[in-house]
């Protein structure tokens, strides 16, 4: 025991630079809580695309709305696992709902989680598939199916056509509650990053809507990539005019995105309050290659220009595909990067300011990169399982997406 | 009725959800909770009916005299006996049948570098060496005494 102690401190000599605290030689929230953002902020963004078409009547998004809303249910069903892996104990997770604390944010989460998972998306979900659900029940050659849709029905085989009508404004009310449920979700993340005040790197008032944004932005172009990918895998016809609004879209959160990321950056370069020196000195050294290339070049400014152009000139339709698949990458990319240059990059700094540590990604082992590759590709396996039991083009003349 | 009837279901199945959370938070919230804070206010029984491990200084002073007196003289003052020798409670009710720990000389290099060992976090005051390069062979103890560190 005294050896392995002094071993591992001799060790840790090599990580350090300058001076820092011994109690932040290592960092303590690793890949796994940079993908939980991650994945929050694609629920986040995909409803609110959702919520574009069914509260502000923006009817060309049709053909992504039940994918919007598939795709932020399968991603929320994932998203606390990462947290679930990095705490370990499971079993004691129940403890946040049954013996609430009001006074602590990351305790609230599950109240949140739930509301926004039970109450709004499933609902939501549910009211929009209600009528395809009933026939589905009688006419589906799986039994299997026919057995799950028969469930889902809750009984009522036989609905009126009046019902339908009710359903179309409740499932309305809902996505107006949802909306700020979504932001709700996500705002709370960077609530809780920007409420450290130990951490100038994080504390700002910024962060959440910082979070939202990009969220936003992740979400839209994750949503745009699937159903590219979609019509492609099914051999059908995109509709360009639905693809060229979600872009627009796109475009939008992408510019507010990177306004408010940079205004933030501003703000803090003319300030240059006492830990200012420390931050030039991470953006310029280990945040170099993740931030400045990554999230600002690659992740942000080339997609605002590629989709700017698409917005400037008459591009033909190919072009345009290939650029809102290129830039949905790189900002999926980006953001992802944004979300590791925060939760990690606010870690390398000792609160001595005078000082940085290291961070070695694993390979394998509960917070290494294998495991947070599996939970980072498992939303998509959820999604098959969603597209399999609710395609959301079935009843769509003319058989898009 | 019949075409809200749907939502009248859900309605139900999402009371009997309620029902159901508020029943098992009843049985598996511990009975103490909330009493005194958000915790448990059995814990603290709980924890002060743990039996007392450590005796503190104090008692060790009026049997070992030589060695309080040393160390009460040298750098390792603030260091309480126990650090080094162990819980000692059981030792103080009964000092024949239970023995005190006396740190191994072979082990005892790891022992001291545990604080000794260089590191950029500690003060620069704080004596500190290079373990890996000095006097690797040699125990700690045979030029540096425990009680009185300082040659």
């Amino acid at each position: 025991m005294h050896d392995s102690v002094v071993i591992a401190l001799r060790d840790t000599l090599d990580k350090v630079t300058g001076f820092i605290y011994p109690n932040e030689l290592e960092l303590q929230w690793s890949i796994l809580i940079v993908l939980y953002p991650y994945l929050t902020g694609l629920v986040a963004g995909a409803f609110i695309l959702a919520s574009l078409e069914r509260v502000f009547n923006v009817k060309v998004l049709k053909p992504t709305y039940r994918l919007s809303l598939l795709t932020a249910l399968a991603f929320l069903m994932i998203a606390p696992l990462p947290l679930q892996v990095h705490l370990g104990h499971p079993e004691r997770s129940f403890n946040i709902l049954f013996t609430p604390n009001p006074t602590s944010a990351m305790a609230m989460f599950g109240f949140v989680y739930l509301w926004y998972l039970m109450a709004v998306l499933l609902m939501e979900i549910w009211l929009d598939y209600r009528k395809e659900i009933v026939g589905w029940a009688d006419t589906d050659p799986s039994w299997l199916k026919r057995l799950i849709y028969k469930v889902m029905t809750l009984g009522v085989f036989k609905p009126t056509e009046k019902s339908f009508v009710i359903d179309d404004r409740v499932g309305r009310a809902l996505t107006i509650i949802g909306l700020p449920s979504a932001v709700l979700l996500h705002g709370y993340v960077g609530f809780i990053f920007g409420s450290i005040k130990a951490n100038p790197w994080w504390s700002t008032p910024l962060m959440p809507i910082i979070f939202l944004f990009s969220a936003m932005a992740s979400g839209i172009a994750g949503v745009m990539l699937l159903y590219m990918f979609l019509c492609w895998a099914r051999d059908v016809e995109i509709e360009m005019p639905c693809l060229d609004t979600v872009a627009k879209y796109f475009l939008t959160a992408v510019i507010v995105a990177f306004s408010l990321e940079m205004l933030e950056s501003i703000q803090t370069a003319y300030e240059a309050e006492e830990h200012f020196d420390i931050i030039q000195l991470l953006i310029e050294g280990k945040l170099y290659i993740s931030l400045i290339v990554i999230q600002i070049c690659l992740g942000s400014l080339l997609p605002i220009l590629l989709l700017g152009l698409t917005q400037i000139f008459e591009l033909p339709e190919k072009v345009r595909k290939v650029f809102y698949a290129v830039s949905g990458t790189l900002s999926l990319i980006g953001i992802f990067a944004m979300r590791w240059n925060v939760v990690v990059g606010g870690q390398f700094f000792s609160k001595s300011l005078m000082g940085f540590t290291t961070y070695k990604l694993e390979l394998a082992g509960r917070e290494g990169l294998f495991s947070a590759s599996v939970i980072a590709v498992l939303p998509f396996f959820v999604l098959a399982g969603l597209l399999w039991l609710l395609p959301p083009w079935e009843n769509k003349p003319g058989g898009a997406a | 009725m019949k075409d809200i009837e749907h939502l009248l279901r859900v309605a139900a199945i999402f009371l009997v959800a309620i029902a159901l959370f508020v029943a098992v938070r009843s049985v598996v919230k511990p009975e103490s909770y909330g009493k005194l804070g958000r915790y448990r206010a059995a814990a603290l029984d709980e924890i002060k009916a743990l039996p007392v491990r450590y005796a503190g200084q104090q008692e060790c002073g009026p049997c070992h005299k030589t060695q309080a007196r040393e160390k009460a003289g040298s750098s390792h003052r603030g260091i309480s006996c126990e650090s080094c020798h162990g819980a000692l409670a059981a030792h103080a009710a009964a000092p024949k049948t239970a023995k005190a720990l006396k740190p191994e000389e072979s082990s005892m290099r790891g022992f001291c570098l545990r604080c000794h060992e260089a590191a950029v976090s500690k003060p620069a005051k704080f004596p500190t060496v290079e373990g890996g390069k000095h006097n690797p062979d040699m125990a700690c103890s045979m030029c540096h005494k425990p009680h009185s560190p300082k040659i």
